[in-house]
């Protein structure tokens, strides 16, 4: 990503360059003078002397074009290095300090915004009369209260940031704080307000020059040559253009450079992906021919294996990852981060980012009609069908997976609406709202997002989810940014949900143990993206074989010991798996064979599956 | 080092309100996030301080560092109060208490190298510079069990575990008496969260810190710490030894807080777990806060704000409950 947006900034930086470089080296090139006067050869076309012609005194055009560049350059410059200086160092105390010296500083920064930008600067110019000096001087006054905005902007959302924080309790003084935490980490939106302010600058200046109140003549400048060249139009129009051309050319190539300037110093880049309907399905081979399982239950998923773009070419995020659901059950998927049980999920309900692949295996849903359909293979549009009918999903932050624009009761009739029912809506959704425990379901149904807390806004969500009764539920992390005490009480809701909507299978995904106890059948552990072991609940807690589950189990912060046990190391990255077990670097148990072989997923009883070569051991 | 008797810092009758922004003339209502909350950290101690989200914690974690002023009351570190002291004396006091964030990601300079931020407190105050700074980095790298060579690295090189190692060596790096941890462990997964708790426990073992340990992980606390503060909407509910609080809860909030954490040891036993969310911090109950929530309110609760006191039967526990009496372990 990083190395692509460098080379995009390759084209328009050697143009910047080479314009900047022919203005300082002006002196040295080859050029005529440009204020010499050749009246006899006035306005005279292009010649292998005079390249771009000559002008209305019979003066080189290109050399004055050239010198011209100097000018506005520098004038330009000039003037943007002030403003940037000054707004910046307004905007920063603005911004740290608020109060009476945001007042002072941002606040009049901001009346100067207020003027129309010519009539500012002619004001200036008549004051202090015409000449490079004062135009820099003007310009950097109207292109300052720029600076303090962006400034000021980046400043406030920095100054609560905790490693600013940090330094005021390590003791910095404001000064060092200012000039070594936030300077650095406000700059990349300056740098572009810099680029942005120089071709405006340019644009001005040469606009100035143009109504006589900028540069001198005969000193050359863009401004003054259009100027000229505006008398002599009919006979020489080339003149007019040769400046025009110049002024253009520069401003765009200025605007392109800060454009992918911009790209580069994001770090978020460019928004990623196209929506989900331009999506394809590419590289995913035909399914596997064996035919279907004997009883593929409610779903069934096979050898899913998923791939993310890395620098190290394509890796497996998710390998070899297959587990069955039958009606009325419910299977927790438990993982740390990087374990894939969230890509897995997202897998089957067809919400995968565009970034991530499918390249193998199926996913066998039985809908309510009886028919066994291959979700990863089936087109957007009646994937779109099935979403939000046969297969529902509640998210993590309820916060942010609401609309906070559209009342809580429409919301939850969309599921209904989007799904063909349209008679009786507002009574379904009170009852639905009702159904997961919203105290007052008649108001809230006329409530916005906002107005309920995040409990509730789960609660909305549950509802929204089982509006259409559902086959199946996909809960990803449904309770991890609620409190304990809210936690407690979404889960009893979930369970209470299985017992009314008894055919809906659930899959609950989630990185607490602890949580999916009284709430799963099944549990299956994910460790960097593949199924390491799998069991019904009672039995993973009371007997885990596979020594990733016991480790997990053991470093929960439960029980009297007094020290708690950690697991050393870190999960590895996707591009950089261990040859062997996945799990063996950081395995007490691991032995030679593990970290040569990757071990196979065996099942070791009925209904349990192991990913460890010496799970015997562990009886 | 001076020692003054007593506890190493103490916050007295700590108040602190948000205004929220209202018009140009008038003033929202503030919020209040503390109200009136005594605490005590003794040198060497590691007091916890556990509530759900709005229960003032995090407040009060900054208002002990000064990192936020007071609205109300006093903080008294090492018997100093620190609104007293002239802005240099108070920076130099900063080097002997730190602060370790929840956010590993957002605790550090992006642009920085670790090293670098790790020297910062060394060289504000002036504890080691050049290449015996350099050492000093090394030093704190290994202590907390990294490569000293990651001196180099920036920040986005490093696991979230990784940072929050390096979050505690720049605490470290000024030889601090006391140190806040506010939610340390609660961005990272369960297998890192055991590791970063261990290197805390022995780093106050082995330096002699106090520790202020802020979290919603009632497991972790009882981990960590000595004693345990409970909070609730700006209050103090319960204070006391974190091992009788986990074994004999008494305040019904704590007991509450207690049932609905997950656990795998005691599946299914929490019982009906408790009603309705915590009400809104600009708008409290009158009275006890808790009572819109508590099984065992009274109409007396709602008229006077229950004082914390000394529990019936337990000296070292302190407790904010109209029926303390009947509580009593």
């Amino acid at each position: 990503m990083r190395r692509l947006s460098i080379r995009a900034l390759a084209a328009p930086g050697i143009l910047a360059a080479i314009i900047v470089l022919a203005a300082i080296a002006a002196p040295l090139l080859p050029l005529t003078d440009p204020v010499r006067q050749d009246v006899a050869n006035r306005l005279t076309g292009p010649s292998f002397t005079h390249w771009l012609g000559q002008d209305e005194y019979g003066r080189d055009v290109l050399s004055r074009i050239v010198w011209g560049a100097r000018v506005s350059l520098s004038v330009a410059f000039a003037a943007a290095a002030m403003a940037a200086a000054g707004g910046t160092l307004l905007g920063i105390l603005g911004g740290y300090f608020r109060g009476v010296v945001e007042l002072v500083t941002v606040r009049v920064a901001e009346v100067v915004l207020c003027f129309p930008p010519l009539l500012l600067a002619l004001l200036v110019v008549t004051l202090m009369g015409p000449g490079a000096g004062t135009l820099v001087f003007s310009l950097a006054i109207l292109f300052a209260p720029g600076f303090a905005r962006v400034a000021y902007a980046e400043t406030l959302s920095a100054r609560s940031l905790d490693y600013v924080t940090a330094q005021e309790a390590l003791g910095a003084r404001t000064r060092r704080i200012l000039a070594r935490t936030l300077l650095p980490n406000i700059a990349p939106p300056l740098l572009v307000q810099f680029s942005l302010t120089v071709a405006s600058a340019m644009v001005l200046e040469s606009g100035l020059s143009f109504l006589g109140l900028g540069v001198v003549p005969p000193s050359p400048s863009w401004g003054l040559m259009i100027r000229g060249a505006r008398a002599s139009m009919e006979q020489a129009p080339l003149l007019l253009f040769w400046p025009c051309l110049a002024l253009t050319g520069t401003v765009l190539v200025l605007n392109l450079l800060c454009d992918r300037l911009r790209d580069l110093l994001d770090p978020r880049g460019k928004a990623a992906g196209r929506p989900g309907f331009l999506r394809r399905l590419v590289a995913l081979p035909a399914a596997p021919v064996g035919a279907l399982p004997a009883a593929p239950g409610l779903l069934t998923v096979e050898g899913l294996t998923l791939e993310i773009p890395s620098r190290a070419g394509q890796v497996q995020v998710v390998r070899d990852v297959g587990f069955s659901l039958a009606p009325g059950e419910t299977l927790a998927i438990v993982g740390e981060s990087g374990s894939g049980k969230t890509l897995t999920g997202l897998a089957v309900m067809g919400l995968l980012p565009s970034a991530v692949k499918p390249v193998a295996g199926r996913i066998l849903f039985t809908g309510r009609d009886g028919q066994v359909r291959d979700l990863l293979r089936m087109p957007e549009t009646d994937m779109r069908a099935l979403r939000g009918r046969d297969l529902a999903m509640i998210f993590q932050d309820p916060s942010s997976s609401l609309n906070p624009l559209l009342r809580i009761g429409a919301q939850v009739g969309e599921s209904l609406r989007a799904h063909g029912v349209t008679q009786g809506v507002k009574a379904r959704v009170v009852a639905l709202l009702r159904q997961v425990g919203l105290p007052d379901p008649e108001r809230a149904a006329d409530a916005y997002p906002h107005e309920v807390s995040g409990g509730q806004r789960q609660r909305v969500m549950i509802a929204a989810a089982i509006a259409n009764h559902p086959r199946l539920l996909l809960a990803d992390e449904p309770t991890t940014a609620l409190d304990v005490t809210v936690q407690a009480q979404i889960l009893g809701l979930l369970a209470e949900l299985r017992r009314a909507e008894g055919a809906m299978g659930m899959v609950f995904v989630t990185h607490n143990l602890a949580v999916v106890s009284d709430i799963a059948d099944r549990v299956l552990v994910m460790y960097a993206g593949e199924v390491v072991e799998e069991a019904p609940v009672t039995d993973i807690f009371a007997a885990p074989r596979h020594p990733y589950t016991a480790a997990l189990i053991a470093s929960m912060p439960e029980g009297e010991a007094e020290r708690l046990s950690a697991i050393p190391g870190a999960v590895p990255q996707p591009w950089a798996m261990p040859t062997g077990c996945r799990f063996a670097p950081r395995c007490v148990m691991a032995a030679e064979a593990c970290r040569t072989a990757a071990p196979a997923l065996v099942e070791i009883a009925s209904g349990r599956h192991s990913r460890c070569l010496r799970w015997e051991e562990m009886a | 080092m001076s020692a003054a008797p007593g506890p190493l810092v103490r916050g007295e009758g700590l108040t602190r309100a948000f205004h929220r922004r209202g018009g140009l003339f008038h003033r929202g209502a503030p919020v209040m996030a503390l109200r009136g909350v005594d605490i005590a950290v003794n040198r060497g101690e590691a007091v916890g301080v556990v509530g759900e989200s709005g229960c003032g914690k995090s407040t009060l974690g900054r208002v002990l560092l000064r990192l936020m002023p007071p609205t109300g009351g006093r903080v008294l570190f090492d018997g100093e109060d620190l609104a007293q002291q002239p802005a240099a004396h108070l920076r130099a006091l900063r080097r002997r208490m730190q602060m370790v964030f929840q956010d590993p990601f957002g605790s550090l300079d992006p642009r920085r190298t670790v090293g670098a931020q790790i020297a910062d407190g060394m060289q504000i105050h002036g504890l080691a510079h050049g290449s015996g700074a350099r050492d000093a980095v090394a030093a704190l790298l290994k202590q907390v069990g990294l490569d000293p060579d990651h001196a180099r690295r920036l920040p986005h090189e490093f696991s979230g575990g990784q940072r929050q190692r390096i979050a505690v060596a720049r605490a470290l790096s000024t030889r601090p008496d006391f140190i806040v941890a506010d939610e340390p462990v609660s961005a990272l997964d369960v297998s890192i969260q055991a590791q970063v708790v261990n290197l805390l426990a022995d780093l106050r073992a082995e330096l002699g810190l106090a520790l202020l340990f802020i979290s919603h992980d009632l497991h972790v606390v009882r981990h960590l710490c000595d004693r345990v503060v409970v909070m609730y909407l700006g209050r103090v509910m319960e204070e006391g030894p974190a091992r009788d609080i986990f074994r004999a809860p008494a305040h019904p909030y704590t007991r509450a807080l207690l049932a609905a954490t997950p656990s795998l040891r005691h599946r299914g036993t929490a019982g009906a777990p408790l009603a309705g969310e915590v009400p809104s911090i600009a708008n409290p109950p009158s009275g006890c806060v808790f009572r819109t929530r508590c099984t065992m309110a009274q109409p007396a609760c709602a008229e006077a704000v229950p004082p914390i006191e000394p529990m019936p039967g337990a000296a070292d526990r302190r407790i904010a409950c109209l029926r303390a009496a009947e509580l009593s372990p």
